[in-house]
């Protein structure tokens, strides 16, 4: 409780590791996760350090073992995953996981290199065939239109008159008649048109055709279309500059067959060759895949051992040498309770290297502010992390988190107050709690249902401290529950002859008078009465009985928090804070808000049904307490002026005492250290704890007055004082106190705000929905019943549960945060993060 | 101003992203790292560490200059292409026009590499992928200008700056230069009046950048021409009008013919001033080329300072390829061994952010 309270104590310590056995004891302290390390070389770059060259081979290994993941994905092999836990590999092992790993990744390439070689292959072969079997379309249309074709040519001296050779002309000088084929891919298609007409000036004639099927592109894998196409051209200029755009395109060329034999031959020889290769393609695939299979069992270990050795390898990188060279230092925070397992773990990594000299820690003395650890469990966790959200704890401060399992869901459930909902909040949690530890629940990758799932102990107490005040507010999805009977009595009425058979028949709304004898029989024996929620003057009975409610509430959790104040003075030896910072701060919350929640309370016992009509109103008398003028007005009891005109004293008197208190005595005994040289001694005792002077004492004969110079100038630090500073951040304080007790308790009045509109909204959904259904008379309605309860549900569920149970959370978060944290607490620590491999550790 | 309201409908985001992106450039200290490290396998590691993260650590074989050249521009042209494909207009054109000036280096590339005989293959790599376009691999068919354009540019976005440089005189390496100097011209010019258009911030951020873009060729062009054959008239005709120099300067620029006078001509121009001052004793000797990209850098780092512009992109992609070009100079000068050298790149962003 205490640890959970303030937060572990903590220690500095130095770690003494053999150089043989350091490998080991990091690896011991790894697995167990007990400290945290200090960079003790921080000038150093990163790749200046001592195992630079064994963290670049861890890295080599990762890429390595990247490359295997993902070639075990693509092939669609799952990874025996599981609970192992392997430990890091010794050093002396590692060089065999590397040379297994090499291995494995050259013959996976070479493999892989194969298949795609031999895939490429195939493509070719495949766009080969389809090029000739599509060509073949193109010269049989070509022979067939061939007299339309000559016109063509014909026309090509009247377009081009500009060029110098014409049709007859290259006809005559014998120039030949060039074909390119190939394949190209049909989004380029167009572009390769028009380019090869542009370039080559017309003297080329292009056909091509679609290829229908998909072939697979080798660089990408993706399925794309391609086109073949046929290119005829005169001369071998053109044919030069054609191949180049050919080229440009990225178009795969094809050999052209000169004659229909060998177009016929080729495409027989193609369709063995293809075969051949499927063949051969299919025996590469299974080898492949067993390889795959085979690094797959292992891949798993070998991921989490390369990350643990590498975290090794980062943490023996912080350390530092000896004069010696024999030992590396470590600088560790520690709790101080964990240091006989630190021992322990010490010795069984110094055990298990075999080394002969042993690891051991030494506690050191320090000025440094240690890291803050909370230990928590499964179930202060989730509260813990709403405190660490607002800032994380100094050293050795209040906690709020524990106070905070119960006034956190209090203060929610107070604007969340429905017995139904909670109901179903409760069980939705409890659901959760009940099945934490399945699997599927616990490892999901969706982020909004984590969230809730790490909160299932925050929801549960969420939803129970709902039903109990839905019990109070008498509220279960806006109808109240008559349990013990009903406190009023309209019978009474007539039989006192109040009513008559006319005043019902004449008039929709009458009024229950209690002050007649038999109506009202005492109050409900817990929380509000049922009838209210037939009484048409519900809302303001109920807004009044709230708002007061949560100004008390409001009062009582803010002076919470100024009392939790004090915990922290009396730990960090600041008495003087005591009185001159919490005693003030204290009387001004109470002399004025506290004054009005005791008028609240007296009000609610002095003045019952009969002189209600005498009742006078807070706010009034609150207001002329400020103006201290109570002329006009009915005293609530004898010497009222005269008390109220004292608290006001009072707590005027105690914003210059808050305001310039600290900062004189502080200044005063600034300056009085350096008269009286006793007093220093007295206050060095006083600072520190006993348990560290000691240590620094023992520490001090050990070494002799080397350290005695640390601990004075360290003292040194600790006295430098500027008025003006201290001055000024009291200042700022004191106005934040001052200002923030009148706004902080108005803020408390959304708990009123939240359940008014909580209530309102689950009140308006049963009307517009439910009611509806219900008003059906015939057996109709039965069936009609059915749907409408369907969206009165999922309304429920989703508006008043989901979305108000938001807001309401939200709410709750912001009065401990701003209200009640802001009395107290400073969260400006640092979180202790141990040296843990389960919390580097995910596989992917 | 206008744009203010819709911006960040249509724009905010990929602003936000390449704001984002700017946060990872690196700092004076990555600098100062990186020109710690012994070999390229330190840079690596010390890269590892920034936003480039595994970039390097991904191929299997040996690290080279090269190799880190081509990686960080293959991350450039991630990056980019992101931006690219999320664009609306005109922001996406504004992109489109970053990306010409690559399209004209490639394209003057790839016409001296045929023009010595050079295989295309062994071209295209080299060329800068943020410019690369389908057509690229045909250029080197051109003889003439005139063939470049109707036959092979005349679907590219770079029609558009051809209209000057179109000429029948066969394509030599003298003639490419004049090439890539008209086509420049008419890109910057181009540039400057679709920032203009744009208006706002914009404008005020972009107009400064490309007008010292554009005088910084003028400059280079006169600096280059000496002892050429170039006449005072051709060089004035491939000056870009846009910049500050414009008109008397660019007038008294065609008339330099030493260095001196190109001096005496930058003398007037405050801004100019420094670049071709005597460098301060003890600062070392940094070139003419280096300076100017000291300046750019410089001018880059103020688009930052505004929102709601497109300023940002040209200059986190002008800053990335100096962050480049810095990351390829510290390694040439490790594998090379000329640690006197190394500092001699440009630091982007002064303060450690």
């Amino acid at each position: 409780m205490c640890s959970l309270l303030r937060g572990e104590e903590m220690c500095l310590a130095q770690l003494f590791l053999q150089s043989g056995s350091a490998y080991d004891c990091i690896n011991e302290l790894g697995e167990l996760g007990l400290v945290e390390f200090r960079d003790l070389n921080p000038g150093v770059n990163a790749f200046q350090r001592k195992h630079v060259n064994e963290i670049k081979k861890c890295e080599e290994m990762e890429r390595i073992l990247g490359y295997l993941l993902r070639e075990v994905k693509k092939a669609d092999i799952s990874l025996p995953e599981g609970d192992v836990n392997p430990v890091a590999p010794l050093p002396k092992h590692v060089m065999a996981i590397m040379e297994q790993l090499q291995r494995l990744e050259v013959e996976l390439g070479e493999v892989t290199r194969n298949k795609e070689k031999l895939q490429r292959n195939l493509l070719e072969l495949t766009e080969y065939t389809h090029m000739l079997r599509t060509t073949r379309n193109f010269v049989q249309r070509t022979s067939e239109v061939s007299v339309s074709f000559c016109h063509v040519y014909e026309e090509f001296p009247f377009l081009e008159k500009d060029t110098l050779m014409d049709y007859s002309s290259m006809q005559r000088l014998g120039a030949k008649l060039g074909f390119i084929s190939g394949l190209i891919q049909r989004t380029k298609i167009e572009a390769f048109e028009r380019m090869l007409w542009r370039v080559c000036k017309g003297y080329t004639i292009l056909s091509y055709a679609e290829v229908e099927e998909y072939l697979e592109d080798p660089d990408t894998g993706e399925p794309t279309k391609s086109v073949v196409f046929l290119i005829s051209y005169w001369g071998d200029q053109i044919g030069q500059k054609v191949k180049k755009i050919c080229d440009c395109y990225h178009c795969h060329l094809y050999p052209y067959p000169s004659s229909n034999e060998e177009r016929t031959d080729v495409v027989e020889g193609l369709r063995t060759r293809i075969q051949d290769l499927h063949t051969v393609l299919h025996r590469t695939d299974d080898y492949l895949k067993q390889v795959l299979m085979k690094a797959s069992e292992s891949v798993y270990t070998w991921v989490i051992q390369v990350k643990k050795m590498k975290a090794i390898y980062f943490i023996l990188n912080l350390c530092s040498f000896d004069v010696t060279n024999k030992c590396l230092i470590a600088e560790v925070w520690c709790p101080v309770n964990d240091i006989p397992t630190l021992r322990r773990a010490l010795e069984e990594g110094s055990r298990k290297s075999g080394a002969t000299v042993p690891s051991f820690v030494n506690r050191i003395p320090t000025n440094d502010t240690p890291p803050t650890l909370i230990r928590t469990n499964k179930f202060t966790s989730g509260f813990q992390n709403i405190v660490d959200a607002y800032g994380v704890g100094n050293y050795r401060e209040v906690n709020p988190a524990p106070f905070t399992i119960i006034t956190f869901p209090f203060l929610f459930a107070v604007m969340f107050g429905d017995l139904g909902h909670g109901v179903i909040m409760a069980l939705f949690a409890l659901w959760m709690v009940l099945y934490e530890n399945n699997r599927k629940l616990k490892n999901t990758r969706n982020e909004i249902w984590n969230t809730f799932f790490e909160g299932r102990y925050i929801i549960l107490m969420m939803g129970l401290f709902s039903i109990y005040t839905g019990l109070i507010y008498n509220d279960c999805f806006s109808k109240s529950l008559n349990i013990f009977g009903s406190g009023w009595s309209v019978k009474a009425m007539f039989e006192a002859k109040v009513w008559k058979d006319a005043d019902i028949r004449g008039n929709r709304v009458l009024t229950l008078d209690p002050n007649v004898t038999g109506v009202f029989r005492g109050p409900y024996p817990l929380g509000i009465d049922p009838i209210w929620n037939l009484a048409s003057n519900r809302l303001t009975f109920l807004n009044s009985y709230k708002m007061k409610m949560s100004v008390i509430l409001g009062v009582i959790h803010m002076s919470f928090g100024v009392i939790l104040s004090t915990y922290n003075y009396l730990h960090f030896r600041k008495k003087h804070s005591l009185y001159l910072v919490f005693l003030p701060e204290l009387l001004f919350l109470l002399c004025l808000f506290g004054y009005l929640v005791f008028m609240i309370f007296y009000k609610w016992l002095v003045f019952t049904a009969k002189d209600s009509r005498l009742a006078p109103s807070i706010l009034i008398h609150f207001i002329n307490m400020f103006l201290m003028q109570g002329d006009g007005v009915q005293p609530l009891y004898p010497g009222q002026t005269g008390l109220q005109v004292f608290l006001v004293v009072i707590a005027v008197l105690s914003v210059p005492v808050l305001l310039l208190g600290k900062p004189v005595y502080l200044y005063w005994l600034h300056n009085g250290s350096h008269r009286l040289g006793m007093y220093r001694g007295y206050e060095r005792v006083r600072r520190n704890s006993e348990e560290e002077l000691y240590l620094m004492r023992a520490h001090d004969m050990e070494e002799g007055s080397s350290h005695s110079d640390l601990s004075t100038s360290g003292e040194r630090q600790t006295e430098e004082f500027d008025f003006a500073d201290e001055f000024l951040h009291q200042a700022i304080h004191t106005i934040e106190y001052c200002l923030g007790c009148v706004s902080n308790t108005a803020s408390y009045l959304r708990l009123w705000a939240l359940s008014l509109a909580h209530a309102q909204l689950s009140e308006v959904l049963w009307t517009m929905v439910m009611r509806v259904g219900l008003r059906m008379d015939t057996s109709l309605g039965v069936f009609f019943l059915v749907p409408v309860f369907g969206l009165f549900a999922v309304l429920t569920v989703s508006i008043l549960l989901v979305m108000e149970g938001l807001s309401a959370f939200l709410h709750a978060l912001r009065l401990h945060w701003v209200e009640f944290q802001n009395k107290f607490y400073s969260g400006t620590g640092v979180k202790f993060c141990p040296f843990s491999f389960s919390l580097h550790l995910s596989v992917t | 101003r206008p744009g203010f309201l819709s911006f960040n409908v249509n724009h905010g985001y990929l602003e936000g992203l390449v704001r984002g992106m700017k946060a990872g450039i690196l700092t004076r200290t990555d600098y100062h790292n990186l020109a710690q490290c012994d070999t390229l396998e330190d840079m690596k590691l010390h890269l590892q560490s920034t936003d480039y993260g595994k970039m390097l650590s991904s191929s299997e074989e040996d690290l080279t200059v090269s190799m880190v050249d081509s990686k960080l521009r293959e991350n450039l042209l991630t990056e980019f292409s992101c931006l690219r494909s999320n664009a609306l207009p005109p922001l996406s054109t504004f992109l489109d026009y970053i990306t010409y000036s690559y399209m004209i280096d490639n394209v003057v590339m790839l016409i001296t590499g045929a023009l010595k005989q050079r295989d295309v293959a062994e071209l295209l790599p080299r060329c800068h992928p943020l410019g690369a376009f389908d057509q690229m691999a045909a250029v080197g068919i051109a003889r003439t200008p005139t063939e470049l354009y109707s036959a092979i540019l005349v679907d590219t976005p770079l029609a558009q700056f051809f209209q000057d440089a179109v000429s029948e005189c066969n394509l030599d390496e003298m003639e490419v230069e004049i090439l890539r100097s008209k086509l420049f011209k008419a890109y910057l010019e181009s540039f400057h009046s679709f920032c203009k258009t744009i208006g706002g911030d914009t404008k005020d951020i972009m107009c400064p950048v490309l007008e010292f873009e554009a005088d910084r060729r003028a400059f280079i062009i006169t600096v280059n021409s000496f002892g050429t054959d170039l006449s005072c008239t051709d060089r004035s005709a491939l000056y870009p009008s846009c910049g500050k120099l414009y008109p008397e300067g660019l007038s008294l620029l065609a008339r330099a013919e030493d260095h001196e006078q190109v001096k005496a001509v930058a003398n007037c121009y405050p801004a100019y001033k420094i670049i071709f001052d005597d460098p301060e004793p003890g600062s070392g000797f940094k070139t003419l080329e280096d300076r100017f990209f000291e300046q750019e850098v410089k001018l880059n780092t103020l688009a930052f300072l505004q929102q709601f512009h497109f300023g940002v992109f040209y200059s986190y992609i002008k800053l990335k390829e100096q962050e480049s070009r810095n990351i390829v100079w510290i390694a040439e000068c490790v594998t090379q061994r000329q640690k006197s050298k190394i500092h001699n790149y440009i630091p982007i962003f002064q303060e450690t952010t």
